[in-house]
C-alpha cells in the first residue's frame, strides 16, 4: 500500500538537505497526524534525493526526539526550557574553564550567535565537522582555484574525481552524468579505492595506499609526471594531467575521506593541479555547511578541535553533535570524564547526552529558516522542512533564553576565497604527519564513504531505512586477506584496533589493493576501535587494526 | 477492481540502465518510506556491480498464480500488486518470481512488493525510484522507448549494454 496522498509542507518549500554540501531540496508529505514521509516531486532544481536525503523526513516526528529539558540526578528532573537555558549559562559563566562545541550544519547565523555567546560566557568554541572536510576547507579556501559547486560539472569535457564521490555526494552524480552524456568520451580519472563505486566508472584509476600523504602524492605524480616513492602502478598517472588540460573545460572534483592533515595536504594538491590545467575545482564536503561552519568559526573567535577537545574543561557544552563518536572516546571521554558539568542542546539523544548533566532539546536546523554555504559562494537559504515538535525552540531561542547578546547576521561569508585556516594553525595539527599506520601487523583500515549513513552515525542509526539496509558495519578487504584471516564473503568479523574491538560484516572485492580495508564509519564501536587521540592517529585517520572470525 | 491474471500488460515499466547505476540505493530509501516502510526495490550482488532489481510487472505472473490468499493480484491497468492485508506471508510467491525480485519481510512477515507507486501515477509523477535516481540510471518506460535509446532490454527487466560496459 503506497502512502496516501495528503498536504505537502508548502508548495514553495525550500528545505535543503545539508547531510552533504550538494544541498539537495526536500519536501515532506503529512499522511497523517504526527506522520511524515518524503515527497519525490520535482521542485526548485530537484535532481534527485539520496537515501540520507529521504531519511531527514523521518526525523520530524522520531519516537526518541528529546521533547523536554532533563538534569540529571533527582531522577532525571524535567525543568521548563527557559530555566535549563539560565543554569545552562550560568554554569559556563561561573566556569573556570569552559568549552562549546556546535554542529557545523547548524545554519551560519546560529553558528555566529554560538561564537558571540562564547565570548559572552568567556568559553571557548569551536564548530564540528568531520576532520576531512576541516581540512578540504582550510586547504582549498585561500587558494587561486577557481571552486565550483556540483552544477558546473554538467558543462566539464575532462574529469579527475578524487574519493568516492558517488558514495559520500550521490546526487552529484547528475551533474557528471550530464558531463558524460554531453561527451561520451570524457575521460574520468579516478583517484579513490579500486572497489568503490566511482572506481567503476573510471576510465582510469589509481588507489592510494593508506598512509597519510598517499593521495596527495598521487596528485603530486599527477601534476609532475614522476611517480618515485610511489608504487609500481602509479606510473600510470603520468599523462593524466595531459588528458586533463586538453579538455576545454577540465574539472576535479574532490571529496575527503580520512584526517585533517590528509585533506589539506590533499586540497593543496589539488589547488596546484588546478593551477597547472586550468581546472576547475568542485570541492564536496560530508557536512552541507562545512564552508560555512569554517568561515564563521574563522570569523567569531572559534578555536582548533584540537585545543577544545583537550582534557581540562570544567564545563562542555555540546550543540547538536556527538563528541563521542565525532571524534572517538578515546578523545571525547577524558574530555567529557574530567568536565564537572557537561551540557548538551540538540534535537536527538546521542552517547553525548547520555553523559550530560543538562539535556535541553533542540529543532534541527532543518526546523528553521536560514542560510548555509555550502561552498565558498554558494550561500543558500533555506525553509523549514516542517515545524519543530511544541515546546522545542530552535538553538538561537535557546541562546537568547539563555542571555546570549544580540548582533549581527553572520558577516560577508560568501564569496571571496579567503584563508580560514586561523583557527587550526595551532602545532597539533600540522598539514600533514607521514606514515603513522606505518608497519606492523594486521591490515591498515580507513573509514568508507556510505550513501546509507551521514557522518559518525549518531542520527542515522536511529532511522528506519539506515538500520535496515545496513544494520552493521562493512569491512572491504582484499580476497587474500581474507583468505589469511580465513573469512569469506558475508562472514562476521572482528576488528581489533587501538581502541578496541567491533564486529564487522566482510565484503570481498577482488580488485582491491591487498593489506589494506575499508569500513563504514558510522557505527560507534568501529569509531571507538580506531582509538584516535592527539598524539597517535588523529579523528578521521587510517590505523592498524587486526581481523578475525567472531 | 483487482482481477487474477486476466488484464493487459503495463505499457511502462521500471528498467535499469547498467551502465549508470552508481549503487547508491537511493531507489531503495524511497521505495521504503513510501511504502510503509517496506521496500519493493532489493539489490542483488552480480559481482562488478551491486544493483538494484524491480519486479517486472509480467503479463503472466508467476507470482499471482501461485498465491494462495490471493493477495497477490493484477488489477485492470496491468499493474501487480500485493494486497498487504491478506497476505499470509507464506513466502510462495517470492520462490515462484522467476526473477528473484520479491523478498519476504521478516518483522512484519508479509512481502515486499512494487506496486508501480500507483498514488503516484495518479498524480502524473513517475514512481518513487525514477524520481529519486540521480543518474537517470532507473527510468519508466516501454520497451520501445528504451530500445530508442540504444540500450537492451535484458529480461525484459534490467537494460544496459552487454556486457556491461563501466570502462
Ligand atoms: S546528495 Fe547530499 S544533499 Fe543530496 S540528499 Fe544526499 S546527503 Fe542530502
Ligand atoms: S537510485 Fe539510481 S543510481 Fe542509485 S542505486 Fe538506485 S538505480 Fe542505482
Ligand atoms: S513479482 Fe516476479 S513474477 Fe510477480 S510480476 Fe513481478 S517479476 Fe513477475
Amino acid at each position: 500500500m503506497s502512502s496516501p496522498e495528503g498536504s505537502t509542507t508548502a508548495e514553495t518549500t525550500a528545505a535543503r538537505c545539508l547531510l552533504c554540501s550538494v544541498g539537495c531540496p526536500v519536501r515532506a508529505l503529512r499522511v497523517g497526524p504526527d506522520q511524515y514521509v518524503p515527497d519525490y516531486v520535482p521542485h526548485a532544481g530537484y535532481v534527485g534525493l539520496c537515501g540520507r536525503g529521504s531519511v531527514l523526513v523521518e526525523w520530524l516526528d522520531h519516537p526518541d526526539r528529546l521533547r523536554q529539558a532533563r538534569r540529571s540526578g533527582d531522577g532525571g528532573r524535567t525543568l521548563a526550557v527557559k530555566d535549563a537555558a539560565r543554569r545552562m549559562a550560568e554554569a559556563l559563566r561561573v566556569a573556570g574553564s569552559a568549552v562549546i562545541v556546535a554542529d557545523g550544519n547548524l545554519d551560519v547565523d546560529t553558528l555566529a550567535a554560538v561564537g558571540r555567546f562564547a565570548r559572552d560566557v568567556g568559553a571557548r568554541w569551536t564548530a564540528c565537522v568531520t576532520p576531512g572536510d576541516a581540512g578540504l576547507v582550510h586547504g582549498l579556501d585561500g587558494s587561486r582555484a577557481k571552486l565550483v559547486g556540483p552544477e558546473a560539472l554538467a558543462e566539464a569535457d575532462a574529469m579527475l574525481l578524487v574519493g568516492d564521490v558517488f558514495a559520500a555526494q550521490p546526487v552529484a552524480s547528475h551533474w557528471i552524468y550530464a558531463a558524460r552524456d554531453a561527451h561520451p568520451r570524457i575521460p574520468r580519472l579516478v583517484i579513490a579505492g579500486a572497489n568503490t563505486a566511482t572506481a567503476k566508472f573510471a576510465t582510469a584509476q589509481f588507489e592510494p595506499v593508506l598512509v597519510d600523504g598517499a593521495a596527495a602524492a598521487a596528485l603530486a605524480a599527477v601534476r609532475t609526471g614522476s611517480a618515485e616513492g610511489l608504487p609500481a602502478e602509479a606510473r600510470g598517472l603520468a599523462g593524466w594531467k595531459e588528458q586533463l588540460a586538453a579538455g576545454q573545460h577540465p574539472a576535479i572534483v574532490v571529496t575527503a575521506e580520512g584526517g585533517y592533515g590528509e585533506a589539506r595536504a590533499l586540497a593543496e594538491a589539488v589547488a596546484a593541479l588546478a593551477a597547472e590545467t586550468g581546472a576547475m575545482v568542485c570541492p564536496l564536503t560530508a557536512y552541507g555547511n562545512a564552508w560555512g561552519a569554517m568561515r564563521v568559526a574563522a570569523a567569531e573567535g572559534g578555536a582548533c578541535p584540537a585545543e577544545i577537545l583537550k582534557p581540562g574543561a570544567d564545563v562542555v557544552l555540546a550543540i547538536g553533535c556527538d563528541l563521542v563518536s565525532a571524534y572517538g572516546a578515546a578523545v571525547a571521554g577524558p574530555l567529557l570524564d574530567g568536565a564537572g558539568d557537561v551540557i548538551y542542546v540538540g534535537p536527538m539523544p546521542n552517547r553525548t547526552s547520555d553523559r550530560a548533566s543538562l539535556v535541553i532539546p533542540a529543532a534541527f536546523a532543518f526546523e528553521a529558516p536560514g542560510r548555509a554555504l555550502l561552498g565558498p559562494d554558494r550561500l543558500v537559504e533555506f525553509g523549514p522542512l516542517m515545524q519543530p515538535p511544541a515546546g522545542v525552540p530552535t538553538v538561537t531561542e535557546i541562546l537568547a533564553l539563555a542571555g546570549a547578546p544580540t548582533g549581527a547576521p553572520a558577516g560577508a561569508i560568501a564569496g571571496a576565497s579567503t584563508d580560514v585556516s586561523a583557527p587550526c594553525r595551532a602545532p597539533e595539527m600540522p598539514p600533514s604527519a607521514a606514515g603513522r599506520a606505518g608497519d606492523g601487523k594486521g591490515l591498515v583500515v580507513a573509514l568508507a564513504s556510505d550513501p546509507v549513513h551521514f557522518g559518525d552515525g549518531s542520527l542515522t542509526s536511529r532511522a528506519a531505512w539506515p538500520r535496515a539496509v545496513r544494520p552493521r558495519p562493512v569491512l572491504a578487504l582484499a580476497e587474500s586477506d581474507a583468505e589469511a584471516a580465513g573469512l569469506t564473503d558475508g562472514h562476521v568479523a572482528v576488528v581489533e584496533g587501538p581502541g578496541g574491538s567491533a564486529e564487522v560484516e566482510v565484503a570481498i572485492r577482488p580488485d582491491q589493493r591487498a593489506g589494506q580495508g575499508w569500513v563504514t564509519g558510522a557505527f560507534a564501536g568501529v569509531r571507538d576501535a580506531f582509538g584516535w587521540s592527539w598524539d597517535g592517529a588523529r579523528p578521521g585517520e587510517p590505523v592498524r587494526m587486526e581481523v578475525r572470525k567472531a | 477492481m483487482p482481477v487474477k491474471a486476466t488484464a493487459a500488460q503495463v505499457d511502462r515499466r521500471v528498467v535499469l540502465d547498467l551502465d549508470r547505476c552508481i549503487e547508491c540505493k537511493s531507489c531503495m530509501a524511497a521505495c521504503f518510506y513510501g511504502h510503509g516502510e517496506m521496500a519493493g526495490v532489493q539489490f542483488v550482488d552480480i559481482g562488478p556491480a551491486v544493483l538494484p532489481v524491480v519486479c517486472r510487472q509480467c503479463g503472466d505472473p508467476a507470482c499471482v498464480e501461485v498465491c494462495p490468499a490471493e493477495a497477490m493480484t493484477r488489477d485492470d491497468r496491468g499493474v501487480v500488486a500485493r494486497g498487504l492485508f491478506s497476505c499470509h506471508g507464506c513466502g510462495s510467491c517470492v520462490r515462484a518470481c522467476p526473477f528473484g525480485v520479491l523478498s519476504l519481510e521478516m518483522t512484519g512477515h508479509q512481502v515486499t512488493k512494487c506496486d508501480l507507486c500507483d498514488d503516484r501515477l495518479e498524480r502524473g509523477l513517475e514512481p518513487r525510484c525514477v524520481a529519486v535516481c540521480p543518474t537517470k540510471a532507473l527510468r519508466f518506460a516501454t520497451v520501445d522507448e528504451v530500445e530508442v535509446q540504444g540500450l537492451t532490454v535484458l529480461g525484459g527487466r534490467i537494460a544496459g549494454d552487454h556486457p556491461i560496459r563501466r570502462r
